[in-house]
């Protein structure tokens, strides 16, 4: 220390030390502003109470059935859905037209959260409080048929007041109607649906269209195969190449199916076990081949252009993820508002037209086939989104399994993929 | 107002301490004692979970489960740490002892990434190393290695990744410790005729010991937990961690007791670490060596 | 040798090539290391910061494509960035005032008294940093749900001022122990009070300490994922924005605003050593 005088020394000390800190401090306020600032205020439009919104919109081309007495819109609407799983135009500060114009004609701003990436991880957030009685903070969640069903059974949903979602009622399409655990069509409205099969590149592997290739020691994709961490997907289409049947998904299935893919991870033909991450690697080349999602494969075309989907020949999965209202959500009304907004044939079209999966609402494609814009129009007959009886014989449903059955399957499946 | 102090001095510590303290017994120590409690349930979500004591088999179990994991993790962890303390060591001493007028700046050089996020450095890495990436997409034009070489999805990259993202942890209290050192003892050595080497063997290393050390519980700590390298980095179910596990008993499985069993032998293992520190050097050093 | 002939001065060092180069790295080998250590350590920065400058086909941003200001002019295009960036901000702003508050008074606590427990104390504000951070988040959520609390950015707070006063008091206790207590006492012996020396001495003496704890909290804040994912509710924050990104293709956005954060805490230090700088050339 020198030898100054001790009060000339502290003060000149003090004096650097404040500029510092008075410099990080501005700093720190600086960037504390800009949280603030950038804090969306939401366009506080008071719903208005008197216009009784008649919810059903568009040409569809069946009766409109008005709604029970309705009570208003509420301000917010909390939705949570997957990545990539509603329009979105990217050009400009974020918009996704569905909702915008959901917004202008209801004056709900949607809190709309690309929240779920994983059926259980979503799950193991909302669990808890679901058992608790409380409310989640969520007025829409979309999630897998099993979870969906897992879900409903344990009594975590509200029951939807289909008089408010006409549109639904009459424009869902039939094939899901009267589910074991949805009998009368009121726990859930489905989102999309997609089917799981062979993701490739066609410029390195060929045109693949057996899972059985997945086992095949062939230089062009071996250490570049990957399956799914969506167990019913993996365990689903290995069972199709066993030549057993997913629907009937017993314990013993289950055991041949993991020891079939234990042979591919030994082999090192197979190199992960992947959620949505699949299709970044693709179009990298780290993957050549594996199980993929249909929708993700036209998505990604965009990309890479060699990139194709197939249905094996074995069998391919077919999967719905469904919309819920999870109980005690505090905007169940414009929930529902919501649900039949989607279900309206020009909406669901525009929807179609980005994520690329197959539409359960009935009239869907024709809304598609009239667009001006003919990379849109084309996708009418692209039988990936709208697949005919004879696409639809090749897919399978996986079985809804009992308690113990799902933790038997998980844990044998987690033993093999290493999680 | 001094007057007060001076009256009630002895109660000044406590009063100091109290928020803070007060803050972390509820936000950390209860809910720590609650997920000791929910180890021992048995039972599920549909049906209900039970509390009995019996359930120290939930320990046993996931252990002899897991212990591919656990074992992995520790090579894993182990082999970073190694990695990163071969790496820091020759950096802080460079800086400490030939760093002059540039000792800040290179201190801070260290420190700079981490002013970035975690992810995207670990995503960054996995652009760097993807098969036909930054790294091997050159070296593979130029035929210096086979097509099907590949970094990620290896071992290799998870260690690579974790030693990376701890680098300051070590740098940074070996530097302190180096720093420390007083300049006059190495003078000593030299005047008593010892070479640079033995120099180095028996004044400067034995005197970086705590800072070492600090350095070392830093790293293998947190990377024992670590579960995002491996996961984007590692990719393959043999290059999983025991902190992978433990994530998806809780959040994907929601098997509770386990996971919760799985944290607290990976917590015990931790503290008895931490505890046979402590006795060595004492608590003090600990703090003092940190930074 | 009797006669002094003046030859030209050797300009070259003696010695063989290889003797040269020895000699040359065991100078400079060092230097030459840190060069390159440091060029690791930024690499990844490095990568980050260039392919913000790219302008990707699709949403994957991992093959250089070509050059362009898009994402820079329109850096909150993807749907939610913008509000996780902001809650983000908020959340280590505050977190980082409390903790850094809290902790500095645990440390003052710790270091300038004895007491009893101390031994203990020291080893409880460990634990924290210890404890894998899926159990301090998992935990947590525990507690919250049996509180009947909400999990929203308040949850989100708190967790992470309990997280960030265990690195409070390690960094400020550092400081504060090579603290020279003389410089007290002759403020005393001048005729201060424990106050006014307190805040006239002490405290700008330890403020580099407390400011560098507080960067450290604010950058732990602002980067936590895995306590933040257990707590959040459906608040997002950008560290699980990210991460969810990275399933579908992280946008080009996402590395801008990395820049945008690297660069500003670069900026803050850099503006305080120049300060500091300023300061001691007066």
């Amino acid at each position: 220390m020198s030898e100054q005088n001790p009060s000339l020394l502290s003060r000149a000390m003090t004096r650097r030390r404040m500029l510092q800190g008075s410099a990080l401090a501005g700093v720190a306020a600086f960037l504390a502003a800009c949280g603030t600032a950038a804090q969306s205020t939401a366009p506080s439009a008071a719903p208005s109470a008197a216009a009784s919104t008649a919810p059903s919109v568009g040409a569809s081309a069946s009766p409109v059935l008005s709604p029970t007495p309705v009570p208003s819109p509420a301000a917010v609407l909390n939705f949570a859905n997957w990545p990539l799983y509603i329009d979105q135009d990217t050009s400009n500060p974020p918009k996704s037209p569905t909702l915008d114009e959901f917004t202008k004609k209801y004056g709900t701003k949607v809190n709309y959260k690309e929240s779920i990436n994983d059926n259980e991880q979503f799950f193991g957030t909302i669990q808890p409080v679901l058992q608790a009685g409380q409310d989640t903070g969520w007025d829409l969640i979309v999630m897998t048929d099993w979870m969906a069903a897992r879900i409903i059974t344990l009594g975590w949903t509200e029951t939807i007041d289909t008089g408010n979602a006409p549109n639904f009622v009459a424009n869902e399409n039939d094939g899901y109607k009267g589910l074991s655990w949805d009998p009368n069509n009121d726990k859930r409205a489905p989102w999309q649906s997609g089917m799981t099969g062979l993701g490739f590149d066609s410029k390195v592997a060929g045109n693949v269209t057996a899972t059985a290739s997945m086992w095949q020691n062939d230089p062009r994709w071996t250490g570049k195969v990957w399956m799914l961490t969506e167990m019913r997907d993996t365990v689903g289409l290995t069972m199709l190449k066993l030549g057993l049947d997913p629907a009937t998904a017993t314990q013993a299935n289950c055991d041949a199916a993991i020891a079939e893919i234990k042979k591919a991870t030994d082999a090192g033909i197979v190199r992960s076990f992947l959620g949505n991450e699949y299709k970044q690697k693709l179009i990298s080349g780290d993957l050549v081949l594996g199980f993929a999602w249909s929708g993700d494969i036209i998505q990604a075309q965009l990309e890479k252009s060699t990139l194709k989907f197939n249905i094996p020949t074995e069998g391919g999965m077919l999967w719905t993820d469904n919309m819920l209202i999870p109980k005690g959500a505090q905007h169940k009304y414009t929930a529902e508002l919501m649900i039949n907004w989607v279900y309206d044939p020009k909406i669901a079209a525009q929807i179609a037209a980005y994520v690329q999966y197959v539409s359960p609402v009935k009239g869907c494609a024709e809304e598609l086939a009239k667009n001006p814009d003919k990379t849109v129009s084309v996708l009418a007959k692209n039988p990936l989104m709208f697949p005919d009886s004879a696409t639809l014989a090749q897919t399978h449903i996986f079985a809804a399994l009992s308690e113990t059955d799902a933790t038997y399957f998980n844990n044998a499946f987690q033993g093999v993929s290493g999680q | 107002m001094g007057a007060l102090l001076r009256r009630y001095r002895s109660v000044v510590p406590y009063l100091l301490l109290a928020p803070g303290i007060a803050w972390l017994f509820v936000f950390y120590l209860y809910p720590a004692i609650q997920m000791f409690i929910t180890s021992f349930w048995s039972g599920s979500l549909e049906q209900g979970y039970t509390f009995s004591l019996s359930n120290w088999t939930n320990y046993t179990t996931a252990l002899s489960r897991y212990q591919d994991q656990f074992i992995r993790s520790i090579f894993f962890a182990g082999g970073a740490t190694i990695l990163t303390f071969l790496i820091s060591f020759p950096l802080a001493y460079t800086i400490a002892f030939r760093g002059g007028r540039y000792k800040n700046l290179l201190l801070f050089l260290v420190v700079a990434p981490f002013f970035t996020s975690f992810l995207l450095r670990v995503i960054s890495w996995g652009t760097i190393l993807g098969d036909d990436g930054l790294l091997l997409g050159p070296l593979k034009s130029a035929g210096l290695v086979g097509e099907d070489v590949r970094i990620l999805a290896t071992p290799i990259a998870v260690i690579s990744g974790i030693a990376y993202n701890f680098l300051p942890f070590m740098t940074l209290p070996i530097y302190v410790s180096l720093e420390k050192i007083d300049r006059r003892l190495l003078e000593a050595g030299q005047d008593l005729y010892a070479t640079p080497v033995s120099t180095f063997r028996k004044i400067t290393l034995p005197l970086a010991l705590p800072g070492m050390f600090a350095g070392t519980l830093l790293t293998f700590i947190p990377a024992m937990g670590d579960y995002v390298n491996a996961e984007l980095l590692g990719q393959t179910p043999n290059t999983k961690m025991i902190g992978n596990v433990i994530q998806s008993r809780f959040l994907a499985v929601n098997d509770y007791p386990t996971a919760a069993a799985l944290s607290f032998i990976l917590m015990a293992g931790i503290l008895v670490a931490v505890a046979v520190y402590a006795r060595i050097l004492g608590t003090e050093e600990l703090m003092n060596a940190t930074i | 040798m009797t006669t002094l002939t003046l030859d030209a001065p050797r300009l070259r060092t003696p010695g063989t090539p290889a003797q040269r180069t020895r000699r040359w790295l065991s100078q400079n080998g060092l230097y030459v290391y840190t060069i390159a250590a440091i060029v690791y350590l930024m690499l990844p920065i490095a990568v980050m910061i260039a392919y913000s400058f790219n302008r990707p086909l699709g949403k994957t941003n991992f093959s250089w494509r070509e050059f362009s200001f898009d994402a820079w002019l329109h850096p909150f295009a993807p749907l939610g960035l913008e509000d996780a960036v902001a809650a983000s901000l908020r959340i280590a702003f505050i977190s980082t005032l409390v903790a850094t508050i809290l902790g500095t008074l645990i440390a003052l606590g710790l270091t300038r008294y004895r007491f009893r427990g101390q031994s203990g104390t020291n080893l409880f504000i460990f634990l924290p940093m210890a404890t894998p951070e899926i159990v301090l988040g998992a935990s947590l959520l525990t507690l919250f749900v049996s509180l009947g609390w909400a999990r929203n950015e308040t949850t989100i707070l708190i967790a992470h001022i309990m997280f960030n006063i265990s690195y409070v008091v390690v960094t400020v206790r550092a400081r504060i122990s090579g603290f020279d207590r003389r410089l007290e006492e002759a403020a005393m012996d001048l005729g201060a009070t424990e106050m006014v020396t307190f805040w006239k001495v002490t405290f700008p003496l330890i403020l580099p300490g407390i400011m560098a704890a507080a960067l450290l909290a604010f950058s732990l804040s602002i980067d936590d994922f895995v306590i933040t994912n257990f707590t959040a509710g459906q608040t997002v924050t950008l560290p699980m924005y990210i991460y969810g990104a990275y399933r579908v293709g992280v946008p080009v956005q996402v590395n801008v605003i990395g820049t945008i954060i690297f660069g500003t805490a670069v900026g803050a230090v850099l503006l305080s050593t120049l300060l500091q700088r300023r300061d001691r050339a007066r």
